[in-house]
């Protein structure tokens, strides 16, 4: 057996002795146990996926009695780094999740759960045929929605949430199924390498691929099927909202891959212009729903929806580009979306890991009732910042490398050699370009908020203020997840080199190492270098620094008491900008597109009624697909389900009388 | 001078079939139906002994045999296991009035002779010719099971049933093997002595059998 095949067999091992575990162990043992055990899952699918990155072969044949191709899992590159990515983020969890010790997270349901999820996860882009892809994909699926029902006794909205998500869920493995069933009745079998040998412009690949797509995209939360992200992303217990937002909407991206890289390459051009259309309006939509919230998981949950557009937006060009022969251009999109994705692990799930502990502490994730934050829980906050950093694409992060990378590639993408390479590709990236401007802008106020208002200026609330530093293994998990965003930001040379074999066939024609370990992309003629950018302005810093520490020397310190206090030491916390009040100028320009419905309550005075006693205002913000799309079709079922209760109604006799019916149907039938 | 009478004796044996099927549904006592039950299962036996003597095969004696020792005095003695004084009460109140019960069971059979004759033929022997009274047992024990409401009268109609299909079999092809025959008899005890202790459950737990008010149970 090869390495790769005992790693994976390693994983399934200790999935299932993760799960004895659970079932057996003490209530006191549980979470630490548990949690040994699934960090060791992760670092096991960590290593593996790490050795089939660098091109380690080898894999775990499952044999099934079937009349089908063989069930293998063996992956490839690609398929390597999605593990590393997905396990990745399975460690951080894994690490923060052994601190709950009592409560709904440290049940056993949720333990049993947790490594059923981290292995199937691992394992889906470990699949080289679609059956032990869509099986392993079930299991992920099973693993998620067991967890998130894990608070479902406390509150009514886990279970509305519950019923979103395996909807959603399904909705999308029907989807999955059905375009791997066109693409198996097409090609005459079952694997991967069978499914290949499709003709990209025949009717059952195009057939296939908005099935595909319509499938991946409900996994990767993209417009308009992402209307289960900000209802099962907030209600879920937030280690799990992490491994969902930065594991395993990553699997949908994967998804996307594997059929726009892999199946189905060199597709027709409408196919990258509809990748690009979708990414870049989830992009949009998600980026406004977020900068508008003040629920803090509802923010990061419509923040992944922009991640996501972004990277699907960055697979679009790249399959545009490589229409058109553009192939550096194409490959540096196709690594730019890859970063995105990597980075997104990176940072989101520090920030949904980040919620949590905020919700340890005060047990509030609205963010108007937060604030203060800062001074209370110094480790959080420092490791919240650097990913807000991360997610606001803002230089030495990850974020920033990824999208720098992508507007690289879509400005200089549309000419080759100073010759236009499309009409459409020309009208199609400054589009996209623009639409990745307003993106980065409106993510720079998002997180500007969700930091400044959750830790910055005073405590809004008695819980903000009575908040306590989390316990240390929540810490450090935190700690490793920020690290990882800044490792990705100054190191992206390396990275980004490694990304390019997974999906280059001239990895270094499109992405080279630079200076200390800076990025070059030598198609395209465009170079950054992280640490030399930090040393530049370092070496611009410190005189000023210099010169300001002089200075203070020279003046003497002065006590200075204002005698009325400037007006600030009497302000109260209500006075402060809240999250709502923050964000009110963009609900007034994006008025149209968000809808907000406002309600004014004013009480007057019982004397007169030109004095107000209290003012009431409520502004709430729908979601517009919800309401317009989801909720007529919705109706519509409902109706049809309560007319169809008359047809099944608990009576034996009358499902008997169906049966007897249809038969005798079936015998007169046969029988004319 | 057996070859003279073997016709007219699939005759009667499948005729007495067919009617203690219509009888069974025009009847409302229990005890009846259950009387009925065993005639047809002697009946089942006699037309697979006479088979059996026609083609001269043991095997189908020790069939037969084994029929009559199951559908005929088993499962009816089963079924009637309780007092005499208090089975005499059951009065099964249908959901198909007798006369409309009747000319269901004349247009089930008309059917089957339609269904068999237009799609299988009817064949030279005389077996294959009353090869329509199974299938038209099978649909009238299907009329049993959705116009009777108790338990037990349900089961009675699973029990035709099932006779319909072994009749079916004895006749188109001879009879099966005796082990499977034997298989297939157990199973049916089986299902027939699990249902009866679940009646009895039932009966103590809600005071009736009447599978109508099951229905509360869903959802």
């Amino acid at each position: 057996m090869t390495g790769i095949g005992a790693g994976l067999l390693l994983q399934l091992g200790l999935g299932a002795l993760a799960v004895v575990t659970a079932l057996l162990a003490a209530p006191s043992l549980r979470s630490r146990a548990g949690g040994i055990l699934c960090t060791l899952i992760a670092v096991t699918g960590f290593i593996t996926g790490l050795a089939a990155m660098l091109g380690a072969t080898g894999g775990l044949l499952i044999p099934v009695a079937l009349p089908m191709d063989p069930l293998l899992l063996a992956p490839d590159r690609l398929g390597g780094l999605f593990m590393l990515i997905v396990s990745g983020v399975g460690i951080l969890v894994s690490i923060y999740s052994m601190s709950s010790t009592s409560g709904p997270d440290a049940s056993r349901t949720a333990w049993v759960a947790m490594p059923v999820f981290l292995v199937g996860m691992q394992l889906v882009p470990a699949a080289t045929d679609s059956v032990s892809f869509l099986l392993a994909w079930e299991i992920m699926t099973l693993g998620s929605t067991v967890l998130l029902l894990a608070d479902h006794a406390s509150r009514a909205s886990v279970a509305s949430a519950g019923i979103w998500y395996s909807a959603m869920s399904q909705l999308s493995f029907f989807f999955i199924l059905a375009g791997f069933a066109v693409l198996a009745a097409a090609s005459g079998g079952t694997s991967f390498s069978n499914l290949q040998a499709i003709e990209p412009g025949s009717a059952a690949a195009n057939v296939a691929f908005v099935l595909l797509l319509l499938g991946f995209g409900g996994k990767a939360e993209l417009v308009p099927l992402h209307v289960w992200v900000p209802r099962v992303l907030p209600e879920a217990p937030s280690h799990v909202s992490a491994a969902m937002s930065g594991a395993m909407v990553k699997i949908g991206v994967y998804g996307g891959l594997l059929v726009c890289v892999r199946l189905l390459p060199d597709g027709p051009a409408w196919w990258g212009i509809a990748i690009m259309l979708v990414g870049g309006a989830s992009a949009l939509y998600g980026i406004l729903q977020a900068s508008v919230s003040s629920d803090l998981k509802v923010l990061l949950a419509y923040s992944t929806t922009e991640n996501m557009g972004l990277v699907f937006l960055g697979l679009g060009a790249s399959m545009l580009l490589r229409g058109y022969d553009a192939t550096a251009a194409a490959d540096a999109a196709l690594v730019a979306a890859l970063l995105l994705a990597v980075s997104h692990a990176a940072f989101k799930s520090t920030l949904f890991l980040g919620a949590g502990a905020i919700i340890h502490a005060t047990g509030e994730r609205n963010l108007d009732r937060l604030g203060g934050l800062g001074a209370r829980m110094p480790v959080t906050a420092v490791a919240f910042g650097i990913a807000s950093l991360g997610a606001a694409a803002i230089p030495i992060t990850s974020g920033f490398v990824a999208e720098w990378m992508l507007l690289q590639s879509l400005i200089h993408g549309g000419r080759q050699g100073g010759a236009v390479v499309s009409i459409a590709a020309s009208v199609a990236m400054p589009i996209a370009v623009a639409v990745i401007a307003l993106t980065a802008g409106l993510a720079l106020l998002t997180f500007v908020k969700a930091y400044g208002i959750a830790f910055l200026a005073r405590p809004r609330s008695v819980e903000a203020a009575d908040a306590r530093e989390v316990p240390s293994l929540m810490r450090i998990s935190l700690a490793l997840g920020a690290l990882s965003v800044l490792a990705l930001g100054l190191l992206p040379g390396p990275i980004a080199a490694l990304v390019a074999t997974t999906v280059s066939s001239d990895p270094t024609a499109a992405v080279q190492t630079v200076g200390l370990g800076g990025v070059s992309l030598p198609g395209i003629g465009a170079v950054l270098d992280p640490i030399m950018l930090v040393v530049l302005s370092a070496l611009v810093a410190i005189p000023v620094i210099v010169a300001i520490i002089v200075s203070a020397r020279r003046h003497p310190h002065r006590t200075v008491d204002l005698p009325w206090g400037g007006g600030g030491s009497r302000a109260r916390p209500r006075m402060q900008y809240t999250a709502t009040s923050y964000a009110e100028p963009l609900v007034r320009v994006f008025d149209d597109v968000l809808k907000p419905s406002r309600d004014v309550q004013v009480t007057h005075v019982a004397e007169s009624r030109y004095l107000v006693e209290h003012v009431r205002v409520e502004q709430t913000v729908s979601d517009v697909i919800e309401t317009r799309l989801y909720r007529p079709v919705l109706n519509l079922f409902q109706r049809y389900g309560k007319a169809a209760r008359h047809v099944a109604n608990g009576s034996i006799h009358r499902y008997l009388t169906y049966s007897f019916v249809a038969l005798l149907i079936v015998l007169i039938v046969v029988s004319l | 001078m057996f070859e003279t009478f073997f016709p007219q004796l699939i005759g009667l044996c499948t005729g007495a079939l067919l009617l203690t099927s219509a009888l069974m549904v025009w009847r409302h006592s229990l005890l009846a139906s259950i009387r009925l039950l065993a005639l047809q299962g002697v009946a089942l036996a006699a037309l697979v002994a006479v088979i059996g003597i026609a083609e001269g095969e043991s095997e189908l004696g020790l069939v037969s045999l084994l029929i009559l020792s199951v559908k005929g005095i088993g499962l009816p003695w089963v079924l009637a296991y309780q007092s005499k004084a208090s089975i005499k009460q059951i009065q099964e109140s249908t959901r198909l009035n007798p006369t409309a019960a009747l000319l269901a069971v004349t247009l089930l059979s008309i059917l089957s002779y339609v269904v068999v004759s237009r799609v299988f033929g009817l064949g030279d022997s005389s077996t294959g010719h009353a090869a329509p009274i199974g299938l038209a047992m099978v649909l009238i024990g299907f009329l049993l099971l959705i116009s009777r409401r108790r338990a037990r009268s349900q089961l009675i109609g699973f029990l035709v049933l099932d006779n319909g299909i072994a009749t079916t079999t004895f006749l188109t092809s001879g009879g099966v093997p005796i082990l499977l025959e034997f298989a297939v008899s157990l199973d049916v005890l089986l299902v027939v002595l699990i249902l009866h202790v679940f009646t009895g459950r039932m009966r103590t737990k809600f005071g009736g059998t009447a599978v109508d008010q099951l229905r509360e149970l869903h959802d």
